[in-house]
């Protein structure tokens, strides 16, 4: 059977799937954004406490996701939960270091004179600081986006959601019937999310960003 | 708990801002940035302070609107206690112009002028009038500029807009920090003669930072000049700081020429001129305008005198010779 038959065949299960993926991916994201805007914002007056968390972000990026689905098994057991909990904490650290960089970047004669004419720090934040920042943000969360499209897959592993299931199952039968247009599908199904992502996030800065930054 | 700030209705004093030996010393330093201080600015009041980079201007400026919390002394601003008004609602009422003008990049002209009033909880169409008003006021056509963004202007237009934003409340006092500091000369030359004339018109109480002695002559109704060791070296009307420099440093700062830059501050009605004879073969000048301003309109026009308005005339060399004249007697007193 041909690959594009295969996919032809299993249209349904692999369109399943990319869903689903796509679904975890976003809820993860969303979530570490929440988490690392609010980190950035709340830790604004201890820098100490910022850089730390940032180091302890940038660390668990090092961790092999294999390993830390694994290590999260124990604790959440298998499926979902786990997935979108590594995802998640995997997605902070790109988000969170950009919206640190972007909220520090800010043109300090804005903010002075923005202070100067009485704006309170809240409404700084909210109608200056956070909108200044903005495209610097969506890039962390493109970013962290697009890594967690990939690591996603391995979820599969501890019976997670996705597209990885396509992969983990083909490679476990390799050299069975139709085994690599399985794990082929997998692949290019991500590769499709991803590619499909990031020309979204381009669409969503372009329409996000304020028209006065383009002048 | 810190009291509401409402302009105008302080003590219905001549003073609009006091300096009381207020003083700064940042942490981690050890010598004062501003060494105890005290001026009192009237009401619609230009006052300008000028010295070398370093001396405390901005520390000073920044002091009024609390930008900077003084460790020392107290500033009282239309007769209250600045300390004891809440810092944000003070603001408010004080226009602040900095050199970089720091508009917000993301918002149109319209927006940025806005800003205030829209703190203030004016109505939407009150904020569209004022907003078409200021920028008429500062001469940028609203129909053009409203809906523009900052990144569209030229330096000179958007400080323009600084101006406006800061006039935009109507606060009784304007904060300015170099805000021609970085625009080219000849545009800076502009905006100064429109600004004079613009505050003929508002009288705001002004205090106006520089370091260039000849931007504080031409604006300042008094000038406060600082040493490099944060001094108050003199504070004085610009005719009195160049008849009579108080010391060694000032006269440096001054630089040369003081008797000719002179004749840009004095008015020709100030001078004795001989009651109007039957020859008026000069042309005819306000009394208010520069004895320089009109000995340019008499050598321009090829002649030697010229006829002061309800006054008289007077010749170049009277002109020359009164101004020398005046200088001595500023020396004598
Ligand atoms: N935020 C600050 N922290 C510490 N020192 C400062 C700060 N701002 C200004 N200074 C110091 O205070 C002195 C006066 O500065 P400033 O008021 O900016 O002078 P000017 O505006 O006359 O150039 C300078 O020595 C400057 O280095
Ligand atoms: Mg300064």
């Amino acid at each position: 059977m041909s690959f594009v038959d295969y996919v032809a065949g299993n249209f349904e299960i692999i369109s399943f799937l990319l869903l689903q993926h796509l679904q975890v991916v976003l809820l993860a994201v969303g979530l570490a954004t929440a988490i690392s805007v609010g980190v950035a914002i709340g830790t604004e007056r201890s820098p100490r406490a910022r850089s730390a968390l940032l180091a302890v972000s940038g660390t668990i990026l090092t961790i092999p996701s294999f390993a830390l689905f694994g290590l999260l098994i124990p604790v959440f057991g298998l499926g979902v939960a786990p997935t979108i909990l590594a995802l998640t904490v995997y997605a902070i650290f790109p988000i969170l270091r950009n919206t640190v960089t972007g909220l520090e970047h800010v043109d300090s004669a804005v903010i002075d004179a923005a202070r100067g004419m009485g704006m309170s720090s809240g409404r700084l934040l909210r109608i200056v600081r956070l909108p200044l920042a903005w495209p610097v943000i969506l890039n962390g969360i493109r970013v962290a986006t697009i890594m967690t499209v990939a690591i996603a897959a391995i979820g599969a592993a501890v019976r997670g959601p996705g597209l990885g299931e396509l992969i983990f199952r083909g490679l476990a039968r390799m050299g069975g019937a139709n085994a690599l247009n399985e794990t082929l599908s997998g692949v290019v199904a991500i590769v499709a999310v991803a590619l499909l992502l990031d020309v979204l996030f381009v669409l969503i800065g372009k329409i996000t960003t304020p028209r006065g930054l383009h002048a | 708990m810190p009291e509401q700030f409402h302009p105008g209705t302080g003590a219905q004093s001549d003073v609009e801002i006091s300096l009381r030996e207020v003083s700064k010393r940042y942490p981690a330093s050890d010598a004062d940035a501003v060494r105890p201080l005290s001026i009192d600015i009237a009401r619609g009041e230009f006052l300008v302070l000028v010295g070398p980079s370093g001396c405390g201007k901005t520390t000073t400026l920044r002091m009024i609107n609390r930008l900077v919390e003084p460790s020392g002394g107290e500033i009282w601003v239309d007769g209250k206690n600045t300390a004891h008004v809440d810092p944000d609602e003070l603001r408010r009422h004080i226009g602040y112009v900095i050199q970089q003008v720091g508009l917000l990049p993301h918002l149109s002209i319209g927006e940025n002028v806005g800003l205030v009033p829209k703190m203030l909880d004016w109505s939407k169409e009150r904020i569209r009038q004022r907003v078409d008003e200021l920028l008429d006021l500062v001469g940028l056509d609203p129909d053009t500029y409203r809906s523009r963004y900052p990144k569209q202007l030229s330096g000179g237009q958007q400080q323009r807009v600084g101006v406006a934003r800061a006039l935009a409340a109507d606060p009784p006092v304007m904060l300015m920090d170099e805000p021609f500091g970085a625009i080219d000369p000849i545009t800076r030359g502009h905006l100064q003669d429109e600004f004079l004339k613009l505050q003929a018109r508002i009288r705001k109480t002004i205090v106006f930072v520089t370091h260039d002695i000849d931007e504080a002559l031409r604006l300042g109704d008094r000038i406060a000049i600082f040493d490099e060791d944060a001094r108050l070296a003199q504070l004085d009307t610009p005719l009195a700081i160049l008849t009579s420099p108080a010391d060694e440093f000032v006269r440096s700062f001054i630089g040369d020429g003081a008797a000719i830059r002179r004749l840009s501050l004095l008015r020709v009605g100030d001078l004795p001129a001989v009651p109007e004879t039957s020859t008026g073969t000069g042309i005819e000048v306000d009394p208010g305008e520069t004895v320089s301003a009109v000995l340019e309109k008499i050598l321009a026009a090829g002649l030697d005198s010229a006829v002061v308005r309800g006054r008289g005339s007077l010749t170049v060399q009277d002109m020359l010779l009164a101004t020398a004249a005046r200088d001595e007697s500023a020396v004598a007193s």
